[in-house]
């Protein structure tokens, strides 16, 4: 099958210690390969603001990574550990594969454009030997 | 007759001098010099900002991207309000609906 690709952001309490992070992100990576799949990144956002309070917290430390597999199977591995876990307040999953191959299409239908409007503005051009050609009668 | 027309259509641009103090009209309308009230205006075409920029993609991890389409109380503001094309619109609910879901926006506003 083809392979997929995932957003997976995970919200971890504020107060949890940066190892105990690693040790989730280790896991997930872990549990991942396992799987089959694989983990593209992880990017770490740290301590931000939520825009409404998760169980009565206000800030979380966020965790960015991106997430390759071929099946579904182990974004439901990965997400029942996310649920496990006690650090991790709120995450979610969002497949984006098919996303990405709709900006791409757009941006070659785009390119393709760019590279035909020389020819399409070309013909615009003529005025000017037409001009020329009456300069050419008058004289 | 047509010259007898003219001069008769001529008066009403008179007494709508002195009235136009109000404000500037461009061209006084038949009807339209009575009514003071009443004041056409051009209305600004919007543009969808994201055609400007020639998005093929709303990120939903960029909130402050997306926050000037959500209203103070965390309403998505319609497309008439923000000029967003349909196109846009609709990748634009959804990411910010993503949004809201990790907590980048808000559902509704607090308290």
């Amino acid at each position: 099958m083809e392979e997929r690709q995932y957003d997976l952001i995970f919200i971890c309490r504020p107060d949890t210690p940066e190892p105990e992070i690693d040790k989730v992100i280790a896991t997930l990576e872990h549990a991942a390969t396992e799987k089959g799949g694989k983990i593209e990144s992880v990017n770490k956002w740290g301590r931000r603001r939520m825009a409404y309070r998760v169980q009565k917290l206000r800030e979380g430390y966020y965790v960015y990574m991106v997430l390759k597999s071929t099946h579904g199977e182990v974004v439901k591995e990965l997400e029942r550990r996310l649920k496990v876990s006690d650090a991790v307040m709120k995450y979610l999953t969002v497949r984006l594969d098919e996303e990405l191959k709709r900006q791409d299409k757009l941006k070659r239908h785009r390119e393709r454009r760019a590279a035909r409007r020389p020819r399409k503005t070309a013909p615009a051009a003529p005025p000017l030997p037409t001009s020329g050609d009456q300069a050419a009668a008058q004289a | 007759m047509a010259e007898e027309h003219v001069p008769m259509q001529a008066p009403p641009p008179g007494p709508s001098g002195p009235a136009g103090p109000g404000g500037p009209r461009p061209q006084g309308r038949p009807g339209g010099p009575a009514k003071r009230g009443k004041r056409s205006f051009v209305r600004k075409k919007k543009v969808c900002r994201f055609c400007v920029d020639k998005a093929d993609y709303i990120d939903y991890k960029k909130a402050e991207i997306l926050a000037p389409f959500i209203q103070e109380r965390g309403k998505i503001l319609p497309r008439r309000m923000t000029g967003t094309c349909a196109r846009h619109q609709r990748w634009l609910t959804v990411a910010i609906k993503r949004a809201q879901n990790i907590a980048l926006l808000p559902f509704a506003a607090e308290l």
